[in-house]
């Protein structure tokens, strides 16, 4: 059998027509790797987020059983927070774990960023599924917009993610201690914010700075939204809307102007 | 019409005395900022590199280790930018700088051709198609499914070979891909090359093997010292590479 030419070879690369396929790949075997050689396989990425939530939930009912939504929004503030942590930790690294790929071939490099958040992302929707469930029949029926806003609150969520992603992996390659630094900030941004504790035992004065950490706006969000039933007024929905375009903005503005240089640090 | 026309390169490393890696080590710095500059080293790689390729050649680079060729490799890719001059590119370029870049051995044969496939360019449509092509040039239809830790390094690269020479589009650019397999291996890469050249595609071919420069470059040119010091037939580049690693004056 003769081997084929790339037939198109005289056109230019069809513009990025090849990118979706290498996102999907990357996804894809990163998730396949991860759960390689396993005796439960796939069914990992499934039983792990949801013993989490089982787990966390029983101990917490039963520790304080005098409030019946503590254990509720404690396990929503956890599993949020823990999103953000691992995987703007996995995006830090990103481009450095990827090095071999981007100093041997050509393609954009924010696509290994965007993929390095695959992981932690996978485990948040498992995760969100269990809980809105849970809540549904549990609880309270849920209806579509309070779902719909909640999905919206993990889309912005993610944005930030990746914002913070895009600008950390290209300060890391020029100042390797700055993932060090992230992690302090991470750590003490938990109890910042109201997870542990109610908003409410803040006096209302000190609210904005707590909102100012970005993780606080979508976790109170997303409780107020599953716990309570209520919508967060139209302002609150466009001051997060904004603070998200920004953080995205501002991390792909400052990864445009470093990468092309940065890679040579890899 | 030239595919490709590389004007006036110059390329340069700061190499620090004292390696800055940490915000820490950086703040330190800042307040002897004097000493920091005077212990900068600057590397000169590459220093006024010009040449253009005609669509459809076959041109050759060839030079001692450190003359530059990996850089200006890279920069005509795009994975470093010049710090002057420019790199303009009629075709879009396919670029081999290292056989099974990419691969990860705890996946089968067929996952890492997607892999491999999708960094080189082609898309999910095409791979569809061309996995079993590759697998077949490669010789290792029968161990599709096996994980790529148990191929012998022969087999890996036979692979990575097959995947990569079926990626190409527009300018190939090769740096010492052809080290791969058994003689018969190398003689099927070898008319894949040939057949890759017949279909007019424009070729940049770095190596060290004289005998390739010379049966394969319609043209080459010599790097030493980051400049090009001579320029001529595949076999002529070939024979001055080789005088000038035995001492011997070229004529």
């Amino acid at each position: 059998m003769e081997y084929p030419l790339n037939r198109k070879s005289a056109a230019p690369h069809p513009n990025g027509a090849y990118l979706p396929g290498l996102i999907w790949t990357l996804i894809r075997t990163d998730f396949k790797t991860r759960y390689h050689g396993t005796l439960g396989g796939y069914l990992w990425a499934l039983v792990k987020p949801l013993t989490m939530f089982a787990v966390l939930y029983s101990v917490f009912s039963i520790l304080f059983a005098m409030d019946a939504y503590y254990a509720l929004n404690l396990i929503i503030g956890l599993f949020l927070y823990d999103f953000f942590s691992e995987s703007t930790k996995t995006g830090f690294m990103s481009l450095k774990e990827k090095s071999f790929l981007l100093i041997k071939t050509k393609f954009p490099s924010w696509v290994v960023v965007l993929t390095s958040v695959s992981s932690a992302c996978i485990t948040a929707m498992i995760f969100s599924t269990a809980v809105c469930v849970y809540i549904a029949v549990f609880k309270r029926p849920l209806s579509l917009l309070e779902i719909g806003c909640f999905s919206l609150y993990l889309l912005l969520f993610l944005a930030i993610i990746i914002g913070i992603s895009l600008a950390g992996s290209v300060l890391f390659l020029r100042y390797r201690d700055i993932n060090q630094i992230w992690e302090l900030l991470i750590q003490a941004g938990f109890f910042f914010t109201p997870i542990i504790y109610p908003l409410d035992i803040i006096p209302h004065k000190f609210h904005f700075f707590l909102y100012a950490w970005l993780p606080t706006a979508v976790i109170q969000f997303s409780r107020s939204v599953l716990v309570q039933g209520v919508i967060p007024s139209a302002t609150a929905h466009l001051m997060l809307l904004g603070s998200a375009a920004v953080v995205l903005f501002s991390g792909a503005a400052l990864y445009v102007r470093l990468a092309p240089r940065s890679l040579e640090r890899l | 019409m030239a595919a490709l026309e590389v004007q006036d390169i110059h390329k340069s490393f700061l190499i620090p005395a004292v390696k800055l890696d940490t915000v820490r080590e950086h703040i330190l710095q800042s307040f002897k900022w004097r000493m920091y500059l005077n212990h900068r080293r600057e590397l000169r790689v590459l220093n006024g590199v010009s040449f253009s390729v005609r669509a459809g050649e076959t041109l050759g680079i060839m030079g001692r280790n450190a003359s530059g060729k990996s850089t200006l490799l890279k920069i005509i890719t795009g994975i470093y930018r010049p710090d002057q001059g420019a790199v303009r590119c009629a075709l879009p370029i396919t670029p081999i700088l290292d056989l099974g870049v990419g691969w990860n051995p705890e996946l089968d044969a067929t996952d890492n051709i997607c892999l491999l496939g999708t960094v080189m360019g082609l898309t999910l449509r095409e791979l569809k198609t061309a996995k079993d092509e590759i697998l077949e040039f490669a010789g290792l239809g029968e161990f599709a499914r096996l994980e790529l830790k148990h191929y012998s390094s022969g087999m890996a690269m036979r692979l990575a070979y097959s995947v990569a020479f079926r990626a190409v589009r527009g300018i190939l650019i090769l740096d010492e891909v052809f080290a791969v397999g058994d003689m018969e291996f190398k003689e099927k890469c070898y008319a894949r090359y040939e057949e890759i050249r017949r279909a007019g595609h424009t070729v940049l071919m770095v190596s060290h093997t004289p005998t390739d420069i010379a049966r394969f470059c319609d043209r080459a040119i010599l790097l030493e010292g980051g400049r090009i010091v001579r320029e001529g037939s595949g076999p002529d580049i070939a024979d001055a590479y080789v005088r000038s690693l035995t001492g011997e004056k070229c004529p």
